[in-house]
């Protein structure tokens, strides 16, 4: 019998992991950069402007007594990680005030995300886990729906009942955290929920890619405030989480970071240059060859 | 450590099939493609059966098989409803014109909503916050101007096919490349987004499992 078996390293590996060589060095990179990221005390990613922090800030501060906030949570299992610290830090914050908050989702993610944030706060034991409102279908046609009816009939607590005495839909609430997903984002909120109940105040907490779509409704004041980029986040994680007894759980070192925004800078100049080689090496369109 | 699972046996096995999952999608940068299709095949399968766990818990029981059979003469408007959910279900095997109309029911009721949201909530009210404001600063005025001239010359980068001149042709071409460095701008945040999601998993890799991360 002969052996057809291929050989563990043929040329086409070699080619792919001569290919995979700059990714790989730059994993390496950014594994020994994370080891080392804690000693990096001269460089600091959270953003010197304090005035998305101080707006979200006061909009929770202003919050009446025993007040009730929503807070929707839609955010998408490939974003989270990067608003997650962020968002726990606002859900401390908001129970710091005393506000009793409810959460309820519109997305199939963000339902995932918030039972498993709800877990992790009912593990810790340190505060109340929100009320669980559950998971409310047909997207924009649901969140018109819950401006009238929010509570499951089958939910059950104070929390639920101080809802429906208030009315039983999102108008109960005194602010809505809105946890915000490509889903559903804060700009579905605004556009479905703020039109019918305009004197609602909406917060948002939502990952950077977000940002350029959101940044005009927080500029009209439709949004109250909103925190949507990782800089921004961590200047408000800093800033509630210092003296906190909490972790909200780790967040990207600056070190990291610089390495990996060189690295993309380094190679749009590569494929720039390439480009441009490729130009010069390329006949004139006239059929002539270049001198 | 991102707190989403324990430190009991049940977290260290989630916390281990995690970790070993993130190795196997990113074994694709070495060519190890079985791996990695295995990996989507496992995403796919689990999203599936999670969709069809959250559709039965979540929305049919709760919300129309329970008061269906609790309180069946309050919700006789959820009757109708089972009409389109079975042929819903059943779709596979019904004829096109029985499923057509409950399908652009469907799709025109959720198409009206993002519409009717879209024009309220944002089309009016960004147009307005467009125009230059009396009250406002000469720094306000200026600014909201040089918005305006930029959204009117990006606009008219859109005006594909339609006669031009060459004054409306120049200013599509500078609306094209005002259009081009908005995308660049937004290419910018997305990077920015992925490489703190990059730097977060190795961060879950380093602390959650090899705990060499405080």
């Amino acid at each position: 019998m002969t052996s057809s078996q291929q050989p563990l390293v043929t040329a086409e590996r070699l080619a792919s992991l001569r290919r995979a060589a700059p990714v790989l060095l730059l994993l390496l990179v950014l594994v020994a950069a994370s080891l080392v990221s804690a000693g990096t005390h001269g460089l600091r990613l959270a953003s010197p402007d304090r005035s998305r922090v101080d707006q979200l800030r006061l909009a929770i501060g202003n919050l009446p007594d025993d007040a009730l906030v929503l807070i929707a949570c839609d955010a998408d299992l490939g974003t989270y990680p990067e608003i997650r610290a962020t968002t726990r830090v606002a859900i401390d914050d908001l129970a710091a005030h005393q506000a009793r908050l409810a959460i309820v989702s519109f997305t199939p993610e963000g339902r995932a995300i918030a039972a498993a944030e709800r877990d992790r706060i009912s593990r810790g034991g340190r505060v109340e886990p929100p009320a669980d409102l559950g998971f409310v279908a047909g997207a924009e046609a649901g969140l018109v729906r819950s401006v009238a009816s929010i509570v499951p009939a089958a939910a059950e607590g104070t929390i639920a009942d101080a809802i429906r005495q208030r009315g039983g839909g999102i108008g109960a609430f005194d602010m809505v955290l809105i946890v915000s997903g490509s889903d559903i984002s804060a700009r579905s909120w605004v556009e479905q929920v703020g039109s019918r109940l305009p004197d609602l105040p909406l917060i948002s907490i939502a990952p950077t890619f977000l940002a350029p779509e959101l940044e005009p409704y927080l500029r009209t004041g439709q949004l109250t405030a909103l925190l949507a980029t990782l800089r921004e986040g961590i200047a408000y994680t800093a800033a509630v989480s210092a003296g906190s007894p909490s972790s909200p759980g780790p967040t990207p070192g600056p070190l990291p970071m610089l390495i990996g925004m060189l690295a993309a800078i380094g190679a749009l100049a590569e494929a720039a240059f390439r480009r441009l080689v490729r130009r010069r090496g390329r006949p004139p369109r006239n059929g002539r060859l270049p001198s | 450590m991102n707190g989403f699972v324990g430190t009991d046996l049940a977290g260290t096995i989630a916390t281990w099939v995690a970790a070993i999952a993130t190795l196997a999608v990113w074994s694709y940068l070495v060519g190890a493609r079985r791996l990695f299709v295995l990996m989507q095949h496992l995403l796919a399968g689990l999203a599936t059966g999670y969709l069809i766990l959250l559709a039965i818990r979540e929305v049919l029981v709760p919300r129309l098989i329970a008061p269906l059979i609790e309180h069946p003469r309050d919700n006789g408007l959820l009757v109708l409803a089972l009409v389109p959910v079975g042929m819903l279900i059943g779709a596979a095997w019904l004829p096109r014109r029985a499923m057509a109309p409950v399908g652009a029911i469907l799709v025109g009721g959720i198409a009206a909503f993002a519409l009717g949201g879209a024009v309220v909530g944002t089309i009016l009210p960004q147009i307005a916050a467009a125009m230059p404001a009396s009250g406002g600063g000469s720094g306000d005025l200026a600014s909201e101007v040089i918005s305006l001239v930029i959204t009117s010359l990006v606009l008219l980068a859109f005006l594909h096919g339609a006669p031009r001149g060459t004054v409306t042709t120049r200013a599509a071409t500078v609306g094209r490349w005002l259009l081009i460095g908005g995308i660049g701008g937004w290419i910018g945040f997305l990077v920015v987004s992925r490489l703190s999601l990059f730097v977060d998993r190795i961060g879950f890799l380093l602390g959650d499992w090899l705990t060499v991360l405080p």
